[in-house]
């Protein structure tokens, strides 16, 4: 069973890993070279003369020592302040909120894309009924790693957009608008998740308990929905934890294909202006839900795994390197 | 009444899919060498109504009026806010605006501007000359307290002075400035409401922030979707002369920013899009073959130029960089690279643009003359790579890829082969958006892309006179230099600044301080059913007399 402790011993190591992500990224953005109010200062297409510039470096503190800034920056932050954005004015909080809802809805319809792509393509690659078609199966996640997600964008907007105007290419339909970038997302997130549940299903298909199950005359397909793939899911369960990471990242890309203003278009704004306060709140949101998606994936192994919840005590595994190139 | 001298305009050609269309457009352009586009048209009636969905590649980012300096927020800004002067797009006159009428003391110190009745905000308020006077001490003065600098085109303002009876508002200089009315015309001068005056930098910097008197309103803006501009209900203010004095013909302008450049392209191909910016030259053709409509839009200001920056290796030598000047072909890049749409420049101005004088010849391509200027310099030997080298340095000048340009990169690397044919390395880096203006302020950063549109050679003061920005990173400030840059702000006569300017361009060009490359282009490309897209002097959109046959 999940004790008390552990739980707070993880959750303690989550907060020490979000304060130092915090540090680390402040200190990164800080020594980097560039940021919107230096451009602003020195755009060529609108020169600001020293004299002038004085009073922008002041309003935004940059005039002071840096640890000045990251005292008064981690302070408006325990005071609930993001601040503002420096290339755009708006308020990173607003900025958060609007992007966050449109990206936590595209990576949910993803994420349903992604399960049932990879769980599909598994089933196929291990128990469709012909050597050939499981090997196509088989190849398919293959393909999908190996092709660029924008390609898959552009092509979906050429056929269903453009060609069948099944879609809007730049207009917001709600829901409908949805479909073309998760699947865009989920072609390329699913295939490592397919690649590790066809090996788990074969692990688990080849295991002595299968043979036991058929012995008792459990029907084939009851020994794969209700054993096999419990049992073969597990490490891929892990990996689509850290999906989550592949989906906000792979989100950059849908966003701007798709032209969707989500926290992936915000991120790659911010990135591209060298916008502290907006750059430091969306790495800390991403640290904060990675964190809490792991802390989430170790507390379900137990419900997944009945081993893992009766196991005496944690036992250290030492993944082969192999297995590692798998996952990764 | 003083008035700056007309000038007449030099504009690129509509090009038009059909062959009627061009013999209609070469008749067009027999008959007005200044016309916009075509005339298409249409009573007031037929126009109105109507939504042009407008795709623009980059997003609204700051619309902080003394702070801004995107290309795409001043376009907006344009479209939403008037100036006390009108510049007539087609004579370049400056005409009166919200000033419907103007005097100016014989020692070109103190405005008199009279404001014309009846004008407001769209939130209700006056536009008075209590407004004016607000908005010209804001834009003189800054706004310190909230990070908002001066207007850096602005003239020392001694004082501005409101009479609220007989609405007028008096500008007392500090000195003579010949270019303060076509600043008064510029976008960044619009005119604003006490609300946004008053709003902090951060709301300012956000479009919903303008609070202004023009055409259109911002109706919403989803940031990174959406900006829905709506007609302005009750619009009568416009520029004397201009035909449309009433509201605007469109309904609602919706502006999405679209990023990816095959998706504006699709977007606009399979009509969801009545008009995109931002088209690769490799693409116009195939839009046109499309029955689209493309446009490549000049303005007045200054050519794309690139600063030779003397901190740098070697360019401190006048023949290295008299070398760079006429080792460059312009020529084979307009043709190589570009459409009809582009042009080389012809000097460190654009044509129009006030006191322009023609510099053709001496930019001529000439690697003859470079070589021999090379070879005098001492850059005698050549290493393996056919560069050339002096005491075992090779002549090797360093640039970045321009990021605000999106035909930038062949540009620059056929600059660099240009370059290697007389024993020239440009050695081309390439850095991100974020990082490239203080990437640039490297010493050893040779030469630098620069030059837009804009509304008076001022910007060629602020950006080279070593008072203000110094780009050219002068070891020590040129006095010539500083006293054409100088002395062409307080001509008053038009005549004899544009005799400075001439001056002015002359040296430049003789002192190889800038490589004129292009006269900087806009590419539009629009459907047929969008009828009358003008634009303003500067090349910015100018949607007002614009309508769409499709309701």
């Amino acid at each position: 069973m999940t004790s008390l402790p552990f739980v707070l011993r993880r959750l303690g190591h989550s907060l020490l890993v979000i304060a130092l992500t915090y540090v680390f990224v402040y200190a990164v953005l800080f020594f980097l070279p560039g940021d919107p109010v230096a451009s602003r200062i020195n755009n060529p297409q609108n020169p600001i003369p020293a004299d002038q510039a004085g009073a922008i470096l002041e309003y935004y503190n940059l005039d002071k020592a840096s640890i000045e800034q990251f005292w008064i920056s981690v302070t408006r932050l325990f005071s609930g302040d993001l601040g503002y954005s420096l290339a755009t004015g708006r308020p990173v909080a607003d900025l958060i909120q609007q992007g966050l809802g449109d990206t936590v809805a595209l990576a949910a319809v993803a994420l349903l894309f992604t399960i049932v792509l990879a769980l599909g393509v598994a089933l196929g690659a291990v128990f469709a009924p012909f050597a050939p078609l499981r090997k196509l199966f088989a190849v398919l996640p293959v393909l999908a790693l190996s092709t660029p997600g924008f390609l898959i964008g552009l092509l979906l907007l050429q056929v269903f957009a453009y060609q069948l105007g099944w879609f809007s290419s730049i207009r917001d339909e709600g829901v409908k608008s949805l479909l073309l970038p998760a699947i865009t997302l989920a072609v390329g997130v699913n295939a490592p998740i397919a690649q590790v549940l066809i090996q788990g299903l074969r692990k688990a298909y080849g295991e002595p308990f299968v043979t036991v199950l058929r012995a008792q005359g459990v029907p084939e397909y009851r020994i794969i929905t209700g054993h096999v793939i419990k049992n073969g899911s597990i490490p891929a369960v892990t990996l689509l934890g850290l999906t989550i990471g592949d989906l906000l990242a792979g989100s950059v890309i849908a966003e701007a294909i798709f032209s969707r203003a989500g926290l992936g278009f915000v991120t790659e704004q911010a990135v591209r202006a060298q916008d502290g306060p907006v750059v430091q709140a969306i790495v800390m949101i991403v640290a904060i839900v990675f964190t809490l998606v792991n802390l989430v994936t170790d507390l379900v192994y137990p419900l997944i795994d009945p081993r893992i919840r009766t196991a005496p005590k944690p036992v250290a595994v030492t993944v082969a390197p192999t297995q590692k190139a798998a996952v990764s | 009444m003083s008035r700056q001298t007309a000038v007449t305009r030099r504009w690129t050609p509509v090009r038009r899919a059909t062959p009627i269309a061009a013999a209609a457009l070469a008749a067009a352009m027999l008959l007005s060498s200044c016309a916009a586009t075509p005339a298409a048209g249409g009573n007031s009636t037929e126009k109105n109504g109507g939504t042009l969905v407008y795709l623009d590649a980059e997003l609204s980012s700051n619309t902080q009026l003394q702070s801004s300096g995107t290309w795409q927020d001043s376009a907006y800004i344009q479209n939403i806010g008037d100036r006390l002067i009108f510049r007539d797009p087609e004579t370049l006159e400056l005409k009166p605006w919200i000033a419907e009428s103007w005097e100016i003391s014989d020692d070109g110190l103190v405005y008199e501007f009279s404001i014309r009745d009846g004008v407001t905000y769209s939130d209700g308020t006056d536009l008075d000359a209590a407004s004016v006077k607000r908005n010209l001490e804001w834009q003189a003065y800054g706004d310190a307290e909230k990070g908002i600098p001066a207007n850096n085109w602005f003239p020392k303002v001694e004082s501005v002075e409101s009479d609220d009876a007989e609405q007028t508002v008096t500008v007392t200089l500090a000195a003579p400035s010949a270019p303060f009315l076509a600043v008064l015309s510029y976008w960044r001068t619009a005119l604003a409401a006490d609300a946004t005056i008053d709003a902090s930098i951060e709301k300012q910097s956000q479009i919903s922030g303008f609070i202004g008197s023009g055409p259109f309103v911002v109706e919403s803006e989803t940031y990174g979707k959406e900006i829905v501009f709506t007609k302005r209900d009750g619009y009568a203010w416009a520029p004397p002369g201009v035909e449309n004095q009433g509201e605007a013909y469109l309904d609602e302008i919706v502006v999405l920013p679209v990023t990816e450049d095959s998706v504006r392209l699709g977007s606009l191909r399979s009509g969801e899009a009545d008009l995109i910016r931002y088209v690769q030259p490799s693409e116009e053709k195939t839009l046109e073959d499309a029955g689209l409509t493309v446009v490549g839009v000049q303005g007045i200001g200054n050519a794309n130029v690139w600063d030779v920056r003397q901190s740098a290796p070697f360019l401190d030598d006048i023949n290295v960089r008299k070398a760079l000047q006429v080792g460059i072909d312009r020529e084979q890049i307009v043709d190589d690279l570009y459409t009809d749409n582009w042009d080389a420049a012809s000097s460190i101005i654009t044509p129009g643009s006030i006191g322009y004088r023609d510099q053709s010849e001496k930019l001529a391509y000439n690697p003859e003359e470079s070589n021999r200027l090379l070879d005098e310099a001492g850059w005698t030997e050549r290493n393996a790579d056919g560069i050339r080298e002096k005491n075992g340095e090779p002549l090797s000048i360093l640039t970045y890829v321009d990021v605000y340009d999106s035909t930038a990169k062949p540009l620059f690397q056929l600059v660099q082969w240009q370059l290697k044919q007389i024993g020239i390395d440009l050695e081309i880096k390439e850095t991100d958006y974020a990082s490239y203006v203080t990437t640039l302020e490297d010493p050893n950063v040779g030469v630098r892309r620069n030059g837009w549109p804009e509304a008076d050679p001022l910007r060629l003061t602020v950006n080279y006179h070593s008072a203000y920005t110094n780009s050219l990173n002068l070891p020590t400030p040129d006095p010539k230099l500083d006293a054409l840059l100088t002395d062409h702000i307080t001509a008053i006569d038009p005549d004899e600044r544009a005799a400075i300017l001439g001056e002015l361009q002359d040296y430049v060009v003789d002192q190889a301080y800038l490589l004129p490359i292009l006269n900087d282009t806009q590419v539009f490309a629009y459907q047929p059913h969008i009828r009358d897209f003008e634009w303003g002097a500067e090349a910015r959109p100018w949607f007002y007399n614009t309508w769409t046959e499709k309701k």
